[in-house]
């Protein structure tokens, strides 16, 4: 098959990202299973992963797989200084980078040979600069498209370097299992195991219809173009984030409307601290809730402006919680989660009158400043003295 | 279910006036709730009692009653879909319309002339219970003081229904004067007007869209009718009765929110302005503001939308001092003249991100708007 390009992209994802961060932070962790997370696991090191051990798997369960693990509760600020010290290392490497994650970024190195040498060379540069400024593991696979760029860092993972060339691309993905596919979750995956077909190459041997019927439309078709390597999304820079959010899981006791609201104050708080501090406005507010039996609900409202406003944000998403109350106090609420979408810049910001003496914009200001200079700690709000903010870290893929 | 219809509808039949008719439902209809979700409250009642017929509409919000004379041949009441009906009313070809209900059948027949329809009926005693007017006290308010009270402020309210206290507008009746105050958070109107006759005092959130139907209901008259009952609000004005609820919470102290000492204070020509105001306002889509450029003796209106175009405009005014430029949702800026009825008006500024205030003559209302923070 004629191939057009050459293998350019790279796809740098660092190895267990928040339990690396916190080895290397505490030597007494280095060598052993460490799992951060004392509830639902938020990530696993390498040591814990070999007991079988999984990202959002319940903790009791962790603990029983691996009875020698050590738990750490999470520090999302140091893996926040991480990431960013991580993504300094892939701008130094390229002027395309297009960050997916915290720890995840797609690079794209062409026409940079005579700067900084072949895909390969700048890799394992990447590779061994991250390991010396920023102490992490980081793994990084090489191909033609995106797609394979990612199938390869998978594959080569932890601390590796896998080069797809594009003369070997079927070669490489035809054998790999079918969870390799970008897409291809645990549901889709038993869909395609109840039809006995375990790897990429049997899927590309299916035609398109019958992946449509098996899988739904999108999937079907998305599924189909993966298995025949076709990807044609260039690297596009720093390409931006749809929404903003946080979220707080409450656990499975029942929880005070005080305490919801504490909550929803607390999440509003950091949501929008983060979408000034990244120049960003928006004009959906969207309410994600988790009920007793963990089935989820999200209610969103439009406001006629877009905002980044503390008390605009809050009052709006305090209102979709009180539309929800009777279902909440029905089924039990388990955790709580607040974003703001619809994003765009904020260089015409609408200022906002303060109507209640303490909410105009200008309080936003001064306390985004104060945060700066002290750290995000130093003022809170009195309804959240006392209350631990057990913020659910985002939880990455294993 | 049947039983309990014949009992209730049994023979209600009117012989009435088209015209009347025609023009007492459309003005009710216009309470008729739009949400599919609620079947009755897309309907209007109509009772007949003792020489005339009744016609009530709400959407739970807001209720809209009146009434007209008619041959009531058989007392009792009905729903009737209200578009359906209020279309249908218009086109009659005969003065005279004959209504009669026919429970059992569960439809009314509208004949008039050589025309007869069949609509289908829903049960009256499905139909929400309007508060009852007689237990309602009121006082009169003399109309135009009230209604263009209403239309200064009103445009200010909100429209987001997440912020409901600022839906309405804070009504506030006190020693011979009335205020109303609105705000949709990114600006306020403020109107202060002098009532002539006593009143009792007063204070009540009364939703904005039930205030812009009184206006639209009471179009003629002297007075108003105006009570205020539990959590509802009553107007009386031209045979029709308005009901709405009020709205719970705290109105924000608009009191704290004006400025007290500005550090400039221009004085334009209204018209000029909201010309000028209008036409850079051409170029302004989305969330791009319009600009206010203040320099030695002249302001420049300016708006540029990235893609579609930029637009400026100069005025003469008396400016001095260091140059200033600040930003506004041009909508926002031009309604903010448009209440204005003075020939004159005065922009008082602070600075680019401090509230500005527009003023006119005494009868004006004070209208305050947050800039927009303008790039670099």
């Amino acid at each position: 098959m004629f191939v057009f390009g050459a293998a350019t992209i790279l796809h740098a994802d660092l190895d267990a990202f928040y339990a690396s961060v916190e080895q290397r932070d505490d030597p007494r962790l280095r060598g052993r299973p460490v799992i951060v997370g004392a509830g639902v696991v938020l990530a696993a090191s390498y040591e814990a992963k070999a007991f079988g051990v999984r990202t959002a798997m319940g903790g009791r369960q962790a603990r029983r797989l691996c009875p020698g693990a050590v738990v750490v509760p999470p520090r999302m600020s140091a893996y926040a200084e991480a990431s960013k010290a991580a993504f300094r290392v892939f701008d130094d490497s390229s002027p395309l980078v297009e960050g997916l994650s915290i720890d995840e970024a797609f690079l794209d190195v062409r026409g940079l040979e005579r700067i900084s040498g072949t895909p390969t060379e700048i890799a394992a540069r990447l590779r061994r600069e991250v390991r010396e400024r920023v102490g992490l593991p980081i793994t990084v696979g090489v191909a033609r498209t995106k797609f394979l760029a990612k199938v390869a860092s998978g594959v080569a993972k932890p601390d590796g370097l896998l080069v797809v060339p594009p003369d070997r691309e079927l070669s490489f993905l035809h054998p790999l299992p079918v969870e390799h596919l970008w897409g291809v979750g645990p549901a889709t995956a038993r869909k395609l195991h109840e039809r006995r077909i375990s790897t990429v190459g049997e899927v590309a041997r299916l035609p398109e219809t019958v992946l449509v019927t098996i899988l739904g439309r999108a999937a079907g078709r998305h599924l189909y173009a993966l298995a025949h390597n076709r990807d044609p999304r260039p690297v596009v820079v720093g390409r931006r984030r749809r929404s903003i959010g946080s979220q707080c899981a409450l656990g499975r006791s029942r929880k005070t409307p005080e305490a919801v609201d504490a909550v929803l104050v607390s999440l509003v708080d950091r949501v929008t601290r983060r979408m000034r501090i990244a120049g960003r406005v928006g004009r959906t507010v969207v309410l994600r809730l988790r009920f007793g039996d963990f089935s989820r609900v999200t209610r969103s409202h439009t406001l006629p402006l877009p905002t980044a406003h503390t008390q605009t944000v809050l009052l709006t998403a305090q209102w979709l919680l009180s539309c929800a109350k009777p279902e909440i106090e029905r089924r039990g609420l388990t955790l709580v989660g607040v974003a703001v979408a619809n994003l765009d810049d904020d260089s015409s910001l609408q200022l906002v009158l303060p109507l209640d003496r303490f909410s105009g914009t200008a309080l936003d200001v001064a306390l985004d400043e104060v945060r700066r200079r002290f750290g995000s700690t130093a003022v809170t709000r009195a309804v959240l003295l006392g209350r631990e903010q057990g913020f659910t870290v985002p939880l990455l893929p294993d | 279910m049947i039983e309990a219809n014949t009992v209730i509808g049994t023979g209600m039949k009117i012989v009435t006036q088209r015209d009347e008719l025609a023009q007492k439902l459309g003005v009710v209809a216009r309470a008729v709730s739009t949400r599919a979700s609620v079947q009755i409250l897309s309907g209007v009642l109509l009772r007949a009692e003792s020489g005339r017929v009744h016609l009530a509409a709400t959407d739970m919000e807001l209720s809209l009653r009146s009434s007209l004379e008619a041959q009531v041949e058989g007392e009792g009441s009905v729903v009737v879909p209200g578009r359906l009906l209020v279309d249908l009313v218009r086109l009659l070809p005969d003065n005279e319309v004959t209504i009669e209900h026919r429970a059992e059948e569960s439809v009314v027949h509208v004949t008039s002339g050589s025309s007869t329809s069949t609509l289908h009926t829903y049960a009256a005693d499905d139909f929400p219970r309007l508060p009852d007017l007689d237990a309602v006290g009121t006082f009169t308010v003399d109309r135009e003081s009230l209604l263009d009270t209403v239309s200064r402020v009103a445009r200010s309210a909100s429209r987001d229904e997440s912020r409901p206290v600022l839906t309405g507008i804070l009504v506030r009746f006190e020693a011979g004067k009335l205020v109303m105050a609105a705000t949709d958070s990114y600006r306020l109107s403020v109107k202060e007007t002098e009532l002539s006759g006593a009143v009792p005092e007063l204070e009540a959130i009364i939703p904005a869209r039930a205030l812009g139907e009184l206006g639209r209901i009471a179009q003629t008259g002297e007075s108003v009718e105006l009570g205020v009952h539990e959590n509802q609000v009553v107007f009386a004005a031209d045979d029709v009765w308005l009901t709405t609820r009020r709205i719970d919470g705290q109105f924000p102290n608009y009191k704290q929110l004006l400025p007290e000492a500005f550090e400039h204070d221009v004085t334009l020509p209204r018209n000029e302005l909201l010309d000028v105001v209008r036409r850079v306002g051409v170029m302004v889509q989305r969330t791009s503001p319009i600009q206010l450029r203040f320099a030695e003796g002249e302001l420049t209106v300016f708006a540029r939308t990235q893609d579609v175009g930029e637009a400026k405009e100069s005025l003469p005014v008396q400016f001095s001092g260091d140059p200033l430029e600040i930003g506004f949702n041009a909508e926002f800026l031009r309604e903010g003249i448009e209440t204005m009825a003075e020939d004159e008006i005065r922009l008082r500024l602070i600075s680019p991100l401090r509230p500005a205030v527009i003023e006119g003559g005494a009868d004006d209302p004070t209208y305050l708007i947050m800039p927009i923070r303008l790039p670099g």
